[in-house]
């Protein structure tokens, strides 16, 4: 049983005035006193009635359909889906169960993330449930941002009719569920490798090679196999043997490194970089997978966490998955990171870096390194110094100084060979990446 | 190159090598070297709130410092019944609580101005009464808090065992005097617990009407709430009445084994005054205490349940 602040108010003063009364001898002290403390301890032994005492069970270890009991109330929940991208929506119904013969006033709170927005219905809940009587709240939640989220436990408050004391306690039920990154259509914004694979696949590279679409005409070299000898032009360039060559169609390798260093939360929660980074990672990805590309991703914070290359939709999902999971943390710099997948990338695939650039020394060398290696690289720069500028956490000249290093930076970046694009918080993701690639 | 100051900055050293600082400054280390009038907006420093002792003491800030919505009828007549127990109350404090023994008194006449000590003792009770008054009316828990401490400071003074009044025409009879006293502190406590009940339920209201919070059957958690007002303090009562009539009730048992001694214990001084209230007290809570120790209360609970 927990003390309010108005009942240990009322016995300190109580106390107080009983100890002051036996020192002045007054008589009429000492009375308050003792109707404030019977006046206690009445509601005292009133709450007691409240009938919390267990600390319940978590939802795995129950059996579903019952739901979660603390003593005689049962609670039990269902959410409209458990994966859901963010400005989404679930709905949330809780059913609560009186299973005792007496009536109970609860104050009830089925917690949820504090991130998310209660849309409709409320739940907090204040209700004078009858004996074996059950009731439902439905609640809808906004889920503005990404990550891996828990509703409950529900919190269940008894407390005497004079807000004196309350007995409070937690039925264990829990309800997860997974907010992915937004994504934004990107198809024109085209980033394709130029060197293939050994897969066919739906992307045509400009390269000659065993595909299905004429390329160009060449000398025969010994070795050709004689299906391919073009009659016709042989006829044309006077008994030079001359041989069709195909299009290799092929399937792109897009790697996407997304940084998930702690600077990159720099910003108010829902405006940074790394919420632009998966952003714009899942609609990249969204949109390769849809041309039926490769890709993989590496997000890289205090740790190195990769999703080897694949295609299909289930690609797609294990991506958002670990995109909803990135935290900000750690300082791994980019050149580790380089240095650890290029030996796993096929030369040449278009490298998209999605990094505020800050506070990694090793920025430069890691792209050169790259560039040296003939890996197409893209840097989307989501720019932290605005995010913090529009919240006013730095002041002008703070700005404008940070910026020019910024700058610099990036001016050194493209002198690397670099596509790079200084990403401002208002600029949609296609217009980003249409700058980067200079269209 | 350029002329250190004149022209364009030569930076081709920035490229040099590995000299080259290829990342944006520590911002943390930016505003360490900023001077302290280089002009950080305020919210750039994250507003920490320091509980005084005060509420360090009672786990949280005192007082509610919220706008409420207007109120509500539930609210309004939470206030019509403040109000009416304050007047009760302010009567009653002022015919209860005589000057004499007060420290204002003691202090005016020493000073020679003996009647200035009653205009400030009235002065009192009219202080708790209008701020009570305006607190409750305006929901001003300050205003509430200074009629609190102005009724209870009018009753600390240096008296005797012997219980006095203000005023002299009232009963010089033992339990009459008893009563008047219990019912004053009732009504001292009835006013404290419905003024804390209008900033509580407009807290409540206020929360209903913002979406805060869902109730469900609003009126019989109100009805609650009125029944428990009526019958908390009449508990109350009876308790601190079997502890101030302790003088009653000890001779009561003791006659069984020896009438003499019980007719000493009703004339002893001490059980009548102030300590034989002190003794009661011990022998109510003690009871109490047993109770609580044998967890009374959750055996009834589960009486109950398993009655119903």
């Amino acid at each position: 049983m927990a003390w309010s602040r108005k009942s240990a108010m009322f016995a300190s003063l109580s106390v107080a005035m009983y100890l002051l009364g036996l020192v002045l001898r007054n008589q009429q002290l000492v009375t308050v006193a003792v109707v404030l403390l019977s006046f206690l301890t009445w509601a005292a032994l009133r709450t007691a009635h409240g009938d919390v005492a267990s600390s319940g069970r978590r939802v795995e270890e129950a059996v579903m359909d019952e739901g979660v009991e603390l003593q005689s109330i049962v609670a039990m929940r269902k959410t409209s889906t458990s994966r859901v991208f963010e400005d989404g929506e679930i709905d949330v119904t809780l059913r609560i169960q009186n299973r005792s013969g007496m009536a109970k006033v609860l104050e009830l709170r089925d917690r949820v993330p504090e991130v998310m927005r209660i849309k409709k219905g409320a739940n907090y809940v204040l209700m004078e449930i009858g004996p074996k009587r059950e009731t439902e709240i439905s609640y809808t939640i906004e889920t503005p941002l990404r990550g891996f989220y828990t509703i409950g436990p529900v919190c269940i408050r008894v407390q005497d009719e004079l807000g004196l004391f309350h007995n409070e306690k937690e039925v264990q039920l829990y309800d997860d569920f997974l907010v992915f990154p937004k994504m934004e259509d990107i198809k024109d914004a085209m980033i394709k490798s130029r060197v293939p694979k050994i897969f066919t696949g739906a992307v045509n590279i400009r390269n000659p090679g065993e595909g299905s679409n004429f390329y160009n005409l060449r000398e025969y070299l010994p070795g050709d196999p004689m299906r391919k000898i073009n009659w016709k032009a042989t006829a044309r360039q006077d008994g030079k043997m001359m041989v069709n060559e195909f299009e290799r169609d092929a399937v792109s390798d897009v790697i996407i490194l997304v940084d998930s260093r702690s600077v990159s939360e720099t910003g108010p929660v829902s405006r940074n970089s790394l919420v632009y980074s998966t952003r714009a990672a899942a609609s990249l990805t969204q949109h390769f997978l849809s041309r039926r590309d490769s890709v993989g991703l590496v997000v890289y914070g205090d740790e190195i966490v990769s999703v080897d290359r694949d295609t299909g939709k289930k690609q797609l999902y294990v991506i958002l998955t670990k995109l909803a999971g990135a935290m900000a943390k750690g300082n791994t710099p980019l050149k580790i990171v380089t240095t650890r997948i290029m030996p796993h990338i096929h030369r040449g695939s278009p490298i998209i870096i999605l990094s505020p650039l800050e506070d990694d020394p090793t920025i430069v060398d890691a792209v050169r390194d790259l560039r040296a290696r003939n890996f197409e690289v893209t840097i989307l720069s989501p720019s932290s110094l605005e995010f913090e500028f529009d919240a006013r956490r730095i002041d002008r000249t703070g700005y404008e100084v940070l910026k020019t290093e910024r700058d610099i930076l990036m001016t050194e970046l493209r002198g690397l060979g670099a596509y790079v694009m200084d990403w401002e918080p208002d600029m949609l993701l296609f217009t980003a990446l249409a700058g980067a690639r200079g269209f | 190159m350029a002329e250190q100051g004149k022209g364009p900055v030569d930076t081709s050293h920035l490229y040099d090598g590995k000299v080259v600082r290829s990342s944006a400054p520590s911002r943390k280390k930016a505003a360490g070297t900023m001077k302290a009038d280089s002009g950080i907006p305020d919210d750039a420093v994250p507003e920490v709130a320091i509980p005084n002792w005060i509420d360090a003491i009672f786990g949280g800030p005192v007082l509610v410092n919220r706008e409420f919505v207007s109120p509500n009828k539930m609210v309004l007549t939470l206030q019509m019944g403040a109000i009416g127990s304050l007047l009760v109350l302010g009567f009653l404090t002022f015919m209860l609580t005589p000057v004499s023994g007060t420290a204002w008194f003691a202090l005016t006449n020493i000073a020679g101005i003996g009647f200035l000590g009653l205009w400030v003792h009235l002065l009192m009770i009219l202080i708790g009464v209008v701020s009570g008054f305006w607190g409750v009316w305006q929901r001003d828990q300050r205003a509430m808090l200074l009629s609190y401490v102005a009724l209870i400071l009018v009753t600390i003074r240096f008296a005797g065992s012997k219980v006095e009044f203000g005023l002299s025409f009232l009963p010089e009879n033992e339990v009459i005097q008893k009563l008047l006293l219990i019912l004053y502190a009732v009504f001292l406590v009835v006013y404290m617990e419905i003024s804390s009940a209008v900033i509580r339920f407009s807290m409540l209201d206020t929360s209903i009407r913002t979406g805060e919070v869902y109730v469900m059957n609003v009126k019989s958690i109100t009805d609650r709430y009125n029944r428990a007002l009526g019958y908390t303090p009449a508990v109350a009562a009876v308790v601190a009445t079997l502890t101030l009539f302790i003088n009653f009730f000890v001779p009561l048992f003791v006659r069984i084994l020896d009438p003499i001694a019980a007719n000493r214990l009703e004339e002893s001084v001490e059980l009548t005054s102030v300590y034989g209230v002190a003794l009661g007290t011990i022998l109510v809570f003690i009871v109490i205490a047993a109770m609580f120790a044998i967890n009374l209360p959750l055996r009834i609970q589960q009486y109950l349940e398993r009655q119903a």
